[in-house]
């Protein structure tokens, strides 16, 4: 009970301060520019003037849809993160044997997969906006799609096995190869050419910076809050099973 | 033992025979302009992956009704070893089935085109490749055969897995079948790509194989 409490208390604070990241994203993010745009007349716009020359009149291009970072980029790292969570409860379930790590790396890997869709519903709105087509085979996007099938094949594969030990064995061991996938779709970008940009390669302003990291800290507590529920659902779900069971006898 | 290796040879063969059937169809309205050499390799790493599929659900599954599996735990043998048995079993079940198709492939898809690069080019990546197809696969087949979905649960999980290494392969093969410039670095860059994911797959495969036949 006391750990629902907190649950409740980490939904709340996180929901708060996700959403205080959204108001931060939109009132106070120093907008980033998008290349710039050179017209013949000078033009009443919302866009910023920024130079006058013989050209004629530049203007920035705000980078409107850069604002999907500070959603993006948290939760992406965020389903990585948890899904890293699951892969350790996983190792540790295949040493020590014990039923309650199986319980917790699939409420993880759960977790995870909310994370995963968001970040591609999230990723799409992006590409649409920013590279004008919903969906391209880039290594980035390619990795990260590869993962999303190896998670959801975790949860066919333990669908499809009844034996309880059996189950939690064969998802471990899957969460494990699966996991190898993570590393790779993360760092993938810094290694081979990819039209996905890296944002924290030349550092940040802090008017940038600090929604983002509002926003982190706030997904990571209601993604904490949901494992927590959920952990407590099956728990108590485990001890019906076992009432039931008892009464049949 | 020399039943069921005609048995799989044949039924694996058959299968391959059979999707160059539906590449026919797939390729019909192409046109006489269109070059499969563009394609070719990925239209045979295509074969090879759901071949070797269809082998791998069988030979564990031949091995569950007979209770072989429980056997050969009973025998005095470290279980590694049982991994890599199974694995270079299957991984020569799969070479065969690949040199029984690719001239069949060649004649009836490739007939005038021409082969650009080395000739020990494709060996080589085909080895390369089939290592880490039958080093995973023998891990996932021996988890899916305990399943209820069997085969179904082995598409699911070895398709994904199997992404990066395929796009590895098929880059190095299709290097070695146009040729031309750069298709040296190519191949080289696909090989590179096939050997990490080899080692680092079947070093995972390996250490995790105990828990799979413990279960």
């Amino acid at each position: 009970m006391k750990q629902l409490k907190v649950a409740i208390v980490l939904l709340v604070v996180g929901g708060l301060l996700t959403t205080a990241a959204f108001f931060m994203a939109f009132y106070t993010a120093e907008v980033q520019r998008f290349g710039t745009i050179t017209v013949t007349e000078q033009l009443d716009t919302a866009y910023p003037l920024q130079s006058v020359s013989a050209d004629g009149f530049q203007y920035g291009r705000p980078w409107f849809s850069q604002k999907i970072f500070y959603f993006h980029v948290p939760v992406a790292e965020a389903s990585f993160l948890v899904f890293g969570v699951a892969a350790f409860f996983a190792i540790r379930f295949l040493i020590t044997k014990r039923r309650e790590y199986d319980t917790k790396s699939r409420m993880a890997m759960e977790t995870s997969l909310i994370f995963v869709v968001l970040t591609m519903i999230t990723g799409m709105l992006w590409t649409r906006a920013s590279w004008g087509i919903w969906w391209e085979w880039e290594p980035r996007l390619t990795t990260y799609f590869i993962m999303t099938l190896l998670m959801i094949a975790y949860f066919v594969l333990r669908n499809s096995i009844e034996d309880e030990e059996r189950r939690a064995t064969y998802g471990a061991v899957f969460a494990i190869i699966a996991f190898i996938d993570a590393p790779i779709s993360f760092f993938i970008t810094r290694l081979i050419p990819s039209s996905h940009p890296i944002v924290f390669q030349s550092g940040m302003a802090s008017s940038n910076l600090v929604p983002f990291i509002v926003a982190q800290v706030g997904m990571l507590m209601v993604g904490y809050a949901i494992y927590t529920m959920r952990m407590g659902e099956e728990i108590l779900y485990e001890r019906v099973e076992a009432v039931k069971e008892a009464l049949e006898d | 033992m020399e039943l069921r290796t005609k048995e799989m040879i044949t039924s694996m063969g058959l299968y391959s025979l059979l999707t160059m059937v539906v590449y026919q169809i797939a390729l019909s309205q192409s046109g006489s302009s269109f070059d499969p050499r563009q394609i070719a390799a990925g239209l045979l790493w295509l074969a090879f992956l759901f071949t070797s599929m269809l082998g791998l659900n069988r030979s564990l599954v031949h091995e569950q009704d007979q209770g072989c599996l429980e056997a050969l735990l009973l025998a005095p043998v470290d279980r590694p070893v049982i991994f890599f048995a199974k694995a270079i079993g299957n991984l020569v079940f799969l070479l065969i089935v690949e040199a029984l198709t690719i001239p069949v492939f060649a004649f009836l898809f490739l007939q005038g085109g021409g082969y650009g690069g080395s000739f020990w080019m494709i060996p080589l990546v085909l080895t390369a490749g089939s290592i880490g197809i039958a080093g995973v696969g023998t891990l996932l087949a021996t988890m899916s055969v305990n399943t209820k979905g069997k085969d179904f649960v082995l598409t699911v999980l070895m398709v994904p897995l199997m992404y990066p290494l395929l796009l590895a392969a098929v880059s190095a093969t299709t290097a070695a079948v146009l040729g031309g410039d750069g298709s040296v670095e190519q191949f080289w860059a696909g090989m590179g790509g096939i050997a990490g994911y080899d080692a680092i797959m079947l070093l995972a495969a390996y250490a995790l194989y105990e828990f799979v036949i413990g279960a």
